[in-house]
């Protein structure tokens, strides 16, 4: 199952529902890096809300996704990740070093708004 | 009745021990006690048996010497079922079947000295006095045959240190029980997590950290994150006593879990003491994590995160603004 990146301004947002096969994620990391560049986007937002496990290649390609969108000049934050799934994260040593993390959507969202601005403000 | 909950607890007492039949032999094989020495001793029963009020007599007699075993002597009912369990170990003593029932007879009377508060130097003192009468009356009786009696009183002993082993055993037991239970108890405190202001939670961690509250821990400050929708957290570690690796490692969990949940973790109250030993173990927490001195430092790198602006108010004026 593939899954839809919706563009919101200049922020893209995929929202995974499901559990994803390592074909999927991949693909998922491929439509990010047409599209970053495609759709000059400044921040992407990866909510995985849905998801009860985050297993070490699924770490791994959100890390790629990120590092990829860095490149291109834009920012990510990964959201909605579960209690249960941060716990089980820290436990198996997987980590998103790097990446921005945030409590849901909207906070993801405001995360992205706040370094805008500061870097706007910077450049003022 | 009583006695027979006091019988339950005492097996109760040897199943938290782990006195199986198999830790029986065990302890069997620990005194050399064979089955040539159940023969020996059942040589003597006969000598045995019909002074065992008189050697019961002296045990306690030895004991009330001293002060210390006063609490002993104190409490009637507790001098009077000390008497009685006495008089049953000498008789199993010289009865040659020492099963569990032996066992579980033994526990009581450690327990029952454990009560009583009597420390074991008195205890091993009247007991060894309890044997010497018993050689004494061995030997006695026995003119003819003193090698044999000599044997059959060191198989005998070995009865006795058999039973030492055990009330030994039991006094440690309960005396560390004492110990378990405050552990238990520091285990136990809860780690409450505060709201100090919208979206700051204040999480103090005091006692001993292991593993299995490093993890109660860990899953209160997730679910209060969630719920409180925090966004920085100020844990303070002042009442921590000692930090090694594996709780350095416990909290790093902490922290990168919330970290992960979009929460920035702030460690305080990290003591001198306690960031010297950090330092000599080589752990680099400061690398991974943000450290502030005390409590009210990181509560105020919180607030500027999240935007807070404190500022203190003329008390002269605000009296003036009441009065008027």
């Amino acid at each position: 199952m593939s899954v839809p990146i919706l563009k919101q301004g200049d922020v893209l947002i995929a929202s995974i529902q499901s559990a994803l096969s390592d074909q999927d994620l991949v693909q998922l990391r491929d439509d990010f890096a047409e599209k970053i560049g495609r759709l000059r986007t400044r921040g992407v937002v990866i909510d995985v809300t849905a998801l009860d496990v985050l297993d070490s290649f699924a770490t791994r390609t959100l890390r790629g996704i990120a590092y990829i969108a860095k490149l291109r000049g834009a920012q990510t934050v990964v959201v909605g990740i579960q209690p249960e799934v941060a716990f089980a994260m820290v436990q198996l040593g997987l980590s998103l070093d790097g990446i921005a993390t945030a409590l849901d959507l909207e906070e993801g969202l405001a995360h992205l708004g706040d370094t805008a601005n500061g870097s706007a403000g910077d450049g003022g | 009745m009583g006695e027979q909950l006091e019988q339950r607890e005492s097996f109760a007492l040897m199943h938290q021990m782990g006195l199986n039949d198999g830790a029986i032999e065990r302890r069997k094989q620990v005194v050399a006690l064979e089955h040539s020495d159940l023969a020996r001793i059942a040589r003597i029963r006969d000598l045995v048996l019909p002074r065992v009020d008189e050697f019961t007599a002296a045990f306690f007699e030895h004991l009330a010497k001293f002060d210390e075993a006063r609490p002993l002597f104190d409490n009637r009912a507790l001098l009077e079922k000390a008497k009685r369990l006495k008089a049953e170990h000498l008789q199993g003593l010289v009865s040659g079947d020492y099963s569990r029932h032996y066992v579980a007879q033994r526990i009581e009377l450690g327990r029952l000295y454990a009560v009583a508060g009597l420390e074991m130097r008195f205890f091993l003192g009247a007991f060894h006095q309890l044997l010497r009468f018993i050689g004494n009356e061995v030997m006695t009786h026995s003119e003819h045959a003193p090698l044999e009696a000599f044997d059959a009183f060191m198989s005998l002993k070995k009865v006795a240190f058999f039973d030492l082993g055990l009330i030994v055993d039991v006094l440690v037991f309960e005396r560390e029980r004492i110990i378990r239970q405050q552990q238990e108890a520091i285990r136990e405190l809860s780690t409450p997590v505060l709201q100090l202001r919208d979206r700051l939670l204040l999480l103090p961690i005091i006692g001993v950290i292991d593993t299995y509250r490093a993890r109660l821990i860990t899953e209160n400050l997730l679910e209060a994150v969630r719920a409180r929708r925090a966004k920085v957290v100020v844990m303070d570690v002042t009442g921590v006593a000692t930090i090694d690796s594996r709780v350095a490692n416990h909290i790093l969990q902490t922290v990168t879990a919330a970290r992960l949940m979009g929460a920035r973790v702030i460690v305080t109250g990290i003591t001198a003491a306690v960031a010297q030993s950090l330092v000599a173990l080589g752990i680099e927490l400061d690398r991974l994590l943000d450290t502030v001195g005390d409590l009210q430092g990181g509560i105020e790198l919180a607030e500027q995160i999240l935007g807070y602006r404190v500022s203190q108010g003329n008390a002269s004026e605000s009296r003036a603004n009441a009065t008027s």
